[in-house]
């Protein structure tokens, strides 16, 4: 798709990343336009894996609309380690930076459209543009800091806390998202999870 | 000192020796002796901190337990990073293990320094890229790797931390019990070949 088209068709989307983007680096018209060419839009249907385990991650994923997660096989499970919605970021960040062959597997959950700059537009676009640096830098620092406090909650809260805080902020999740996904990203048991739904339910505080 | 921090600094971006005197100018020493606290939780982490000399440990209380996220040594940073970025309190401790001397800088001075200069910012979007993904190989090792393949990881990686750190802060960075980690210890012992051979 040309991104002339691309801008029509997903000119909502479009906006919303512009909007996005700003919140780090005020971008004018101009200076979002200028990123544009160096963004390709990818569609796939839902239950696609969009990478998988060995192969060398080379994109960087905005989600546009729908939703995907990111997990880990390990012998003989998937554990969940990121469920991304409309406006996230998701790649497999370390098969994308070291240039080495995936261990995670990023799957749709809804069919799904990102936006996404390959590895070798990132670094032109760094090159080219010192905001460009300056977005990056600010994204990047975002990104940890969350990454940090994910890890922090995890090991401080309680099954009961992490539940609670989780549905909370994302309520919209729980419709979305296959219960054991969810569960399996706050580390709870499926069971469990299931008996603390009953903290949600309508009528109930 | 400052080759130190040229070297280090080397290893994600080339700085001409104009850009790194922006940088070198904003630096200072400061030193501790063994067993003080740089950061408390609940202060916002001012500087970001390079190990000239000595050893310190980043942690927090679950409960009464310590649970270690970072041990550093000469060469490499030390800092609570998520405070310093998003001026937001810190959920840690960070103590000296050993006197220790540091070069500092202030996170508003490195601010000025992004804003003068485009290739120090972009060392700072590789090293902060850098933590990221020391942060997912960690959690990935926690899900992938059992406690013994962990532990054999680490002592193949940190040979020098073993001789240096406490065991029981070593376990609890490794997330196992004290008790395991003295069992692995001895293991590894027996068979001195087998950190090295992996």
């Amino acid at each position: 798709m040309t991104s002339d088209i691309a801008a029509t068709v997903y000119k909502d989307a479009l906006e919303r990343l512009h909007h996005y983007l700003s919140r780090y680096v005020p971008l004018n018209k101009q200076e979002f336009g200028a990123l544009l060419p160096y963004i390709e839009i990818r569609e796939f249907d839902k239950k696609v894996r969009v990478i998988d385990t060995g192969t060398v991650e080379r994109y960087l994923n905005v989600i546009a609309m729908g939703l995907a997660r990111k997990y880990l096989p390990v012998r003989n499970k998937e554990i969940t380690v990121q469920l991304a919605s409309e406006g996230h970021i998701i790649h497999s960040e370390l098969s994308f930076h070291y240039r080495i062959p995936s261990s995670a597997v990023i799957e749709t959950i809804e069919p799904t459209t990102f936006f996404s700059i390959s590895y070798d537009s990132l670094q032109q676009l760094y090159d080219q543009y010192p905001k460009a640096e300056h977005l990056g830098r600010l994204l990047i620092s975002d990104l940890f800091v969350k990454k940090d406090n994910r890890y922090y909650h995890q090991l401080i809260k309680s099954t009961r806390e992490r539940f609670l805080d989780y549905v909370r902020t994302h309520p919209q999740m729980l419709q979305r998202v296959p219960q054991k996904y969810i569960a399996s990203f706050l580390n709870i048991k499926p069971e469990t999870f299931s008996r603390l739904k009953h903290l949600v339910r309508p009528g109930k505080k | 000192m400052l080759d130190l921090l040229r070297q280090f600094v080397s290893g994600y971006v080339t700085l001409n020796p104009e850009d790194f005197s922006l940088l070198a100018e904003k630096v200072i020493v400061r030193s501790f002796d063994k067993r003080e606290l740089l950061l408390r939780p609940g202060e916002v982490e001012q500087y970001m901190n390079f190990i000239i000399r000595g050893l310190a440990r980043m942690y927090f209380y679950k409960g009464r337990s310590e649970v270690h996220l970072n041990l550093a040594k000469e060469k490499e940073l030390i800092g609570a990073s998520s405070s310093f970025l998003s001026g937001a309190p810190s959920n840690y401790y960070i103590e000296t293990l050993e006197p220790t001397t540091l070069l500092s800088i202030h996170r508003d001075d490195l601010e000025k320094v992004y804003r003068q200069n485009s290739r120090i910012e972009r060392l700072g979007r590789e090293i902060i890229t850098h933590f990221v993904l020391e942060k997912e190989e960690w959690e990935h090792a926690c899900m992938r790797l059992d406690t013994r393949e962990r532990f054999l990881q680490f002592v193949e990686r940190n040979p020098e931390l073993v001789q240096r750190v406490p065991q029981k802060y070593l376990a609890s960075y490794l997330n196992m019990k004290p008790e395991t980690f003295s069992r692995l210890k001895h293991l590894l012992k027996k068979r001195p070949s087998a950190a090295g051979n992996r």
